[in-house]
């Protein structure tokens, strides 16, 4: 394998990586105050669309993504006020919303742009070369000739870490997602709380939607969200909950989807379909192997009914 | 006579069908310590969340300093100088002590130097960066005292403190509360000790059915009033344990030998030795989280232990600690919660199916025999009261347990009433020839029913000999003693 | 009486409620609700053919699919991965199916279909190893075995399955032995109606008469008691339900490749196993309100053809009225639940 082909497969790792790990990294944060939004699809995919919409309509793809960011909270905010407000059944209500959200930008595109998707010609996010770092040997062009959501992803890791970690209300949140009795009785809002990390879990998903369609496809296909809201969710899980290991295991992912890059190089003719499952059985394999028991927050799922008596 | 420092007044609160306080009062002074007295379900822990702000009152008024206030949340509460030290639920194991300690008030860093001057003031210390699911009991009350205190509370309450610790460990903290009292803060108390309430308190307030019934000086009060208070005219029945069954030619239904129990790595029972013969209670004490639940559970075939032998029969009746989670399944209807054990027994059983008929009347005689409060054996019962749920648990346990009982504190929960029949039943049980091992925090309880004491101490169990039998003498087993 | 019929009068209420507000967004995105309502009418139940032909057929998938999900739920296993369970089972279908093409149907067919069970069973098998071996929620491997069902299929059909002349991704078809025969003569509706029927009173049946039933319910709605005071041994039987629920979402595979389609392809579900979600909560998870919501799903999306024809309303639209279901389902039971807390 050459060196060029190996800077190949390294910045399709990345450029793959790069949605994933800003829905995950807003997966983590909401996670962690102790809801799982499986609807993080339905964020996805209207992120896309609003993504693609937005730009399109202020001819800018800076735009673009803001309107995709709010497409995404939007949607996880139905999520909210089910899961949280009326306090039903997380996974069931995240299926719905994911369900909801693919049928709701499937049935908005064909409406606007008809059956067949005329072909949508969209201002494109365009990778920033960082000055510098764009020149290192080897991970120089992977990391820093991206699109400026990748290095949103970046710098959301440490920040995130830190806010988790070290900030009075990222300890408020941490306790919420652990003990929401006890976060209560030390004064902290659960409901609040958890609205809070939902919705921006959804924004940073819309922007992972506003990112596939603006960054990486340059146009909106139906379902092109592709189960990544999913795969997101099982990132979390491999990342430990940690904003760090988060972004790490994103890109693992990431290297595993570009598997193909990797194995095209080394001259090896797998079909098609099979380098498509690579990833998912990585991921697979990596939960079963290194997940083990390792915790998820202790009231992840389940509904707090603690201020209704 | 001054104005007391906080009045509560006309205090009103339901929920739903249930009324717990009904025109509860009371008033504390300034530096002293108040008692609140009153059986299981009296409203001790209502009127005291809603003083800490935790619940909102339906009717009725909260004055502090002579200043009607509105206490909406915890928050509400400290403004006030009000500090809630809660019974349950406060604490969040995964985090560590200093980041519960900082929770709802700033980060680690910034509180460690006033949560040191605190345990330094106070004696009260703590492993601050040790995570709170490593900790005992004690280390955790301690952190929850901790936290009250580092609001700087003008008035500070202890809801049912006493429960988890053994004797010496309440000692030291009515020390605490006497300090804490002299140095101008108000200290409101609840247990359902009588003894240790009038030992520290300098007055009590009784209530009873959500009702005050009375408030008087702790020094000149006749304990027998109070008790009277309490339970009203419903007086308990006194019970007295079975005596020592004769062993001789009999077999032990139970014999545990040298067994030891390891969870996740760690070791929860240290080579436990336990016989139990038919006719007799044994009755073993301790402060939870020494292994009560594992032996519990190793004795009724829900755990296997890790070395030595447990020899016991099939089927063992079982009443688990926690009703709700454990013992009933609240959406199920009452013949269906009979039927989790029914279901077991070749005669409630055609094949593969469940004899629903045969469930049903056995539920009906059960619901006769126990006199369960219930519409009928299809009424859901999540809708019984706390003791008809104890009936229902017991009753179906007792149809199937011929030679052996396990209950595990039986009796937490029940008012007054639904616990004297519970304990009337498991002796009832041991004379017809049963053998009943009863696992309690509750050492009244213990002495009161056991033929023989064991305590079990960080997961060792010791005998407690007759002479031992005493309050003073189980508690200093309980804090780890040596086995006489 | 609320407790026996709470369940039905939320489904109305669910319906109804779906009616209203997808009305409402329909309206707003410029479409005429009536037209709509005309069209997805008369493309559903607008005449036997219609109904037996197109709505029945199309219910098959989804009565299966939702009797697994149901059964999985009722025992406290979320299992979200009916849809590729459904896609081993077409495949392993399909493969008997082309294999044993020489057989006579009475050994073809139940051969075929049980094959499809035992893959749907398999498939469901690492899952359920990983929640209980290695403590991994299934919500997320199901979701992951999923995606690999679906492109194993796609693999399948482009590689070793592909049809002999080579053209198209899909297989060759399975010979009249192997494809299941008509219930109702000169209508496209065959005998997997029946099966589903059969299996929802089977399913019913088991989960009101025997122990493993009682042992199941106990298991999913409240695992701590069934396994403490039950002495329930909850992992085995959350296993048998998460392999049971797998193998009958594999025979909704297998049936529609014997009833149906009669070969292997790509996309071969629409998203079955997730509507299977819809038409399980619809029912409260009860096996014979099963038959009835996943009528009522097939008719949604025969009607749905008809809507895109007629009215232009996109077939997209039927994930957001099964979304509004699921929706309101949790909504109305969350508030019934709340005025029963509170009387």
């Amino acid at each position: 394998m050459s060196y060029v082909e190996l800077i190949v497969f390294l910045e399709a790792a990345v450029r793959l990586g790069t949605p994933l790990a800003l829905a995950a990294l807003g997966e983590t944060v909401t996670e962690r105050s102790g809801v799982i939004n499986i609807g993080l699809e339905g964020s996805i995919i209207a992120g896309a669309l609003g993504g693609a919409l937005g730009a399109l309509a202020f001819e800018s793809a800076g735009l673009g993504v803001a309107s995709g960011a709010l497409a995404g909270v939007a949607i996880a905010a139905v999520f909210a006020a089910f899961a949280i407000g009326l306090g039903v059944d997380q996974i069931i209500t995240g299926t719905a919303v994911s369900i909801g959200g693919l049928g709701l930008t499937g049935a908005m595109y064909q409406a606007r742009f008809g059956t067949t998707g005329a072909e949508l010609s969209l201002p494109t996010l365009r990778s920033w070369g960082v000055p510098g770092l764009e020149q290192l040997p080897l991970i120089g062009s992977p990391l820093f000739d991206q699109a400026p959501t990748a290095y949103l992803a970046y710098a959301l890791a440490p920040v995130l870490w830190w806010y988790l970690f070290r900030t009075r209300h990222g300890l408020s949140l941490r306790a919420v997602g652990e003990s929401p009795d006890a976060a209560r009785a030390a004064g902290v809002s659960v409901r609040l709380t958890r609205f809070g990390a939902t919705v921006f879990g959804g924004l940073l998903a819309g922007i992972a939607g506003a990112h596939l369609a603006l960054a990486h496809a340059g146009t909106f296909a139906e379902g092109m969200s592709a189960g990544r809201g999913f795969i997101a969710i099982a990132v979390v899980v491999l990342g430990r909950w940690n904003p760090l290991l988060v972004l790490a295991a994103a890109l693992f992912f990431g290297a595993a989807s570009a598997f193909q890059f990797f194995l095209q190089a080394l001259g090896l003719d797998l079909p098609y379909q099979i380098i498509l499952m690579v990833p998912y059985v990585l991921t697979l394999a990596a939960l079963a192997g290194w997940v083990g028991r390792s915790r998820a927050p202790a009231a992840l799922a389940l509904n707090w009914d603690g201020d209704r008596g | 006579m001054t104005d007391p420092r906080v009045r509560l007044h006309g205090i009103h609160k339901r929920y739903g069908r249930v009324v717990a306080l009904d025109d509860a009062r009371l008033d504390v002074r300034a530096g002293e310590v108040h008692g609140v007295l009153g059986a299981n379900g009296a409203g001790k822990s209502t009127l005291l969340s809603i003083l800490g702000g935790m619940i909102r009152a339906d009717a009725g008024g909260i004055e502090i300093d002579g200043r009607p206030v509105d206490l909406r949340s915890p928050k509400d509460a400290w403004a006030n100088g009000v500090a809630l030290v809660h019974q349950h639920f406060a604490l969040v194991p995964a985090l560590t002590a200093i980041e519960n300690l900082a929770l709802g008030r700033g980060t680690a860093a910034s509180v460690r130097p006033a949560a040191v001057a605190v345990m330094e003031r106070t004696g009260l210390t703590v492993p601050l960066d040790a995570m709170v699911s490593e900790l005992s009991v004690g280390d955790r009350q301690r952190i929850e005292i901790l936290k009250a205190l580092l609001r700087e509370p003008s008035v500070l309450v202890l809801d049912e403190p006493t429960a988890v610790l053994t004797p010496q460990e309440v000692e030291r903290l009515f020390d605490l509360v006497r300090e804490l009292a002299s140095a101008g803060t108000s200290v409101v108390l609840v247990a359902h000790k009588l003894d240790e309430v009038l030992a520290i308190s300098d007055r009590v307030t009784v209530l009873r059915n959500g009702r005050t019934v009375r408030t008087d000086d702790a020094a000149s009060v006749a304990s027998d009033d109070l008790v009277e208070a309490m339970v009203g005219s419903n007086e308990a029945i006194p019970i007295s344990a079975p005596s020592p069954p004769d062993r001789t030619g009999n077999e032990p239904v139970l014999s545990v030998q040298g067994a030891s129990l390891t969870v996740d790595g760690v070791t929860r029972l240290h080579e436990v030795s336990l016989d139990a013969w038919p006719g007799e209670v044994v009755g073993i004490a301790g402060v939870e989280g020494n292994g009560q639940r594992e032996l519990a559970h190793l004795l009724v075939g829900l755990a296997h232990p890790s070395a030595g032998t447990v020899r016991a029969p099939t089927d063992v009746g079982f009443v688990p600690q926690d009703r709700i989670h454990e013992g009933l399944i609240g959406d199920f209807d009452v013949a269906e919660n009979i039927a989790l054990v029914l279901h077991r027994t070749d005669a409630f059983r055609l094949g593969s199916r469940v004899r629903w008929r045969d469930v049903g009347a056995e539920a009906n005689r059960i619901i006769d025999a126990y006199g369960i409060v219930a519409s009928s054996a299809k009424s859901p019962v999540a809708a019984l009261s706390g003791g008809n749920q104890q009936r229902v648990v017991i009753g179906r346990e007792t149809a199937v347990a011929r030679e052996l009982f396990v209950a595990e504190n039986p009796t937490r929960g029940l008012d007054v009433s639904a616990a004297a029949f519970v304990r009337a039943q498991l002796i009832d049980m041991a004379e017809s020839g049963v053998a009943v091992v009863v696992l309690s925090t509750d050492l009244d309880e213990i002495i009161e029913l056991s033929t023989r004491i064991m305590v079990l101490s960080r997961g060792r169990l010791a005998s407690v000999a007759p002479s031992e039998r005493s309050r003073e003498g189980i508690g200093a087993l309980m804090l780890g003693g040596e086995s006489a | 009486m609320s407790r026996r019929y709470g369940p039905i009068l939320i489904g109305l209420a669910a319906v109804a409620l779906t009616g209203a507000v997808g009305s409402v967004l329909l309206w707003l995105g410029g479409f005429d609700p009536l037209a709509a309502g005309a069209a997805l009418i008369r493309g559903s139940v607008g005449s036997g053919r219609v109904f037996f032909s197109i709505t029945l057929v199309r219910s098959v998938p989804l009565i299966l699919t939702g009797l697994a999900v149901a059964l999985a739920f009722r025992a406290g296993v979320w299992n979200i991965g009916a849809e590729g369970q459904l896609y081993v089972g077409a495949i392993a279908a399909t493969w008997v199916g082309l294999s044993w093409a020489g057989l006579p149907p009475v050994v073809l067919i139940p051969l075929v279909l049980s094959s499809s069970v035992l893959a749907g069973a398999a498939w469901a098998l690492l899952p359920a190893v990983m929640r209980s071996r290695f403590g991994v929620g299934e919500v997320i491997t199901t979701i992951l075995m999923n995606f690999v069902g679906i492109h194993f299929a796609a693999w399948m059909v482009h590689g070793p399955m592909q049809e002999s002349r080579g053209v198209f991704p899909q297989s060759d078809a399975i010979g009249e032995a192997a494809r299941l025969p008509a219930l109702v003569p000169g209508s496209r509706l065959h005998l997997g109606f029946g099966i589903a029927l059969v299996l929802a009173g089977a399913l019913a049946w088991m989960l009101r008469h025997t122990a493993v039933g009682f042992r199941l319910r106990a298991t999913g709605t409240a695992p701590e008691a069934a396994r403490i005071a039950g002495r329930i041994d909850t992992h085995r039987t959350v296993l048998l339900a998460f392999l049971v629920s797998g193998g009958i979402a594999g025979l909704a595979g297998g049936v529609d490749v014997s009833g149906v389609t009669f070969a292997l392809y790509e996309n071969l579900s629409p998203g079955w196993g997730y509507t299977a979600i819809a038409v399980a909560l619809l029912a409260g998870l009860h096996p014979w309100a099963v038959v009835l919501t996943g009528v009522f799903f097939g008719a949604l999306q025969a009607g749905a053809g008809a809507m895109q024809r007629d009215a232009g309303i996109p077939a997209a639209w039927v994930g957001v009225v099964e979304a509004l279901v699921i929706l309101a389902v949790l909504g109305l039971d969350r508030v019934r639940r709340d005025r029963e807390a509170r009387r």
